[in-house]
């Protein structure tokens, strides 16, 4: 077998510039992403029925099918379906971002539950109004409890950018798959993307084993 | 006979009129009637059970009532605008303390005066410093709750509490939960805030204490008052055969 590494090292422009895309689809969603998870999570525990199963709706449809589905449809279904046309990247980021959007809502809303009446109780008992006491005693204390979870959302989201690779989105994965297929260079261009996926994920990876480690709950 | 109540003015700070709750069919509060008069340490027995905490938690609106009235400076506390705007006002120190973990025990302190008050920073800081002193942990300002015994997380929350500088502080059972070693240090500062006439109504098992900090004690079962008057009476010479029975099961465990 003789591998030829310099057509790696000639399209590394093409390969950054993927790397580049998957960094922001991963960034741009997290950011949508958790204000989303947390507006939902406190939309279902509402007094009002109606927001309740909405909201669980939403969260059950997005955390019960394949993520490579909603983004296929998305771009397949939605233009037909709603009229809406958007292209690809907006799309994925549209299908990435409900879908992180409802793990976080699940995380955030385990994260609040955990935090015992006590703690309200004695918010108000300082005269603080119901949305003071979530904004010092309940969210920073669910926040904390809930940041490795969060982190380990962020590793898999990470990862599954490459999804959206199958509308052409011009990611990581896209480009190199495209690479691939244009210079017949399977082994090359498989591992050059096996590297940068690795190098970018792992310090990641190591980053969220020292959050697990930091935030162990203490009282 | 009348009884002297050396606080006793036209208007109670805190008054009491025919409190009932009921859940379901269980009734907790049947008919409730008490004043606290200011600079008054009130404190309430009686056998686990018997409405005690829950007659405290609607002093606060933490808890509801079914019917009655509580009148908080003669104004009816149901009818506030803002709940928030009398809890500002009654202090409450909780038997689980209820620090909040994430502060440390100067920020816990501040926390009321900062969100509610919006007291500047630097001001909450130095108020929050001299109420440390007063619990006796000026050195554990930068501690978190978690780094503290029972009767220090106790000792702050009641800092905490005195940081919005109410008229009335509520305890309830603030000394149930902690080691018997450090429920003396609890009390300790409990009877100073006494000493310095701060009103309080306090919910105990500490008979030793109502015996010597209280000006009033009142005995409550089954939802209902039983008896109340000076210490010296309740405690040397009960009218009620259920005052009677009770404080004898509480020396008899003591």
């Amino acid at each position: 077998m003789n591998l030829d590494w310099s057509v790696v090292w000639e399209n590394r422009g093409a390969l950054l510039e993927g790397a580049g895309i998957t960094i922001s689809l991963a960034v741009t969603t997290m950011a949508a992403a958790l204000p989303l998870g947390l507006g939902i999570a406190v939309l279902r525990e509402s007094r009002w029925r109606v927001i309740r199963l909405l909201t669980t709706a939403y969260v059950e449809m997005f955390r019960s099918t394949p993520l490579i589905l909603q983004i296929y449809w998305a771009f397949y279904v939605m233009p037909v379906a709603l009229g809406l046309r958007l292209d690809a990247i907006t799309t994925a980021l549209f299908g990435l971002i409900f879908n992180i959007g409802a793990y976080n809502s699940e995380t955030f809303r385990a994260g609040l539950r955990s935090i015992r009446t006590g703690q309200h109780n004695a918010g108000m008992a300082l005269g603080m109004s119901p949305f003071q006491v979530f904004r010092t005693v309940v969210f920073p204390q669910a926040l904390r409890r809930v940041l490795p979870a969060l982190a380990s959302t962020w590793i898999s989201l990470f990862k599954d950018t490459s999804l959206v690779s199958v509308i052409a989105v011009g990611d990581l994965s896209y480009a190199s798959l495209q690479l691939r297929s244009q210079t017949f260079r399977v082994f090359e261009f498989l591992t050059a993307m096996a590297v940068l996926y690795w190098a970018m994920g792992y310090p990641q990876a190591k980053l969220v084993d020292h959050l697990h480690r930091r935030f162990k709950v203490t009282e | 006979m009348t009884i002297d109540r050396a606080h006793a003015t036209a208007l109670p700070l805190l008054w009491f009129r025919e409190v009932e709750k009921h859940y379901g069919g269980f009734t907790a509060l049947a008919g409730v009637s008490l004043q606290v008069y200011r600079g008054e340490v009130v404190c309430i027995i009686g056998p686990s059970g018997s409405g005690k905490s829950t007659l405290l938690r609607c002093a606060n609106l933490l808890e509801p009532f079914s019917s009655g009235a509580i009148l908080f400076e003669g104004q009816d506390i149901t009818r506030a605008a803002r709940p928030a705007s009398i809890r500002q006002r009654i202090g409450m120190v909780f038997q689980s303390f209820e620090l909040f973990p994430h502060m440390t025990a100067l920020q816990n302190i501040m926390s009321g005066p900062l969100t509610v008050k919006r007291t500047k920073r630097v001001q909450a800081e130095a108020e929050a410093g001299v109420l440390l002193d007063r619990v006796g942990l000026a050195g554990n300002a930068q501690s978190y709750p978690s780094a503290l015994s029972g009767g220090q997380q106790q000792r702050v929350a009641i800092a905490r509490a005195l940081a919005m500088h109410p008229d009335i502080l509520l305890f309830d059972e603030p000394t149930s939960a902690l080691d018997p070693e450090t429920v003396g240090e609890v009390l300790a500062v409990m009877q100073k805030l006494a000493a310095d006439d701060v009103t309080m109504v306090v919910v105990t098992h500490e008979m030793g204490f109502a015996r010597r900090a209280a000006d009033w004690v009142v005995v409550m079962d089954h939802g209902q008052i039983v008896e109340e008057g000076p210490p010296a009476l309740i405690f040397g010479s009960p009218t009620s055969a259920r005052t009677r029975t009770f404080l004898s099961h509480m020396h008899s465990a003591h």
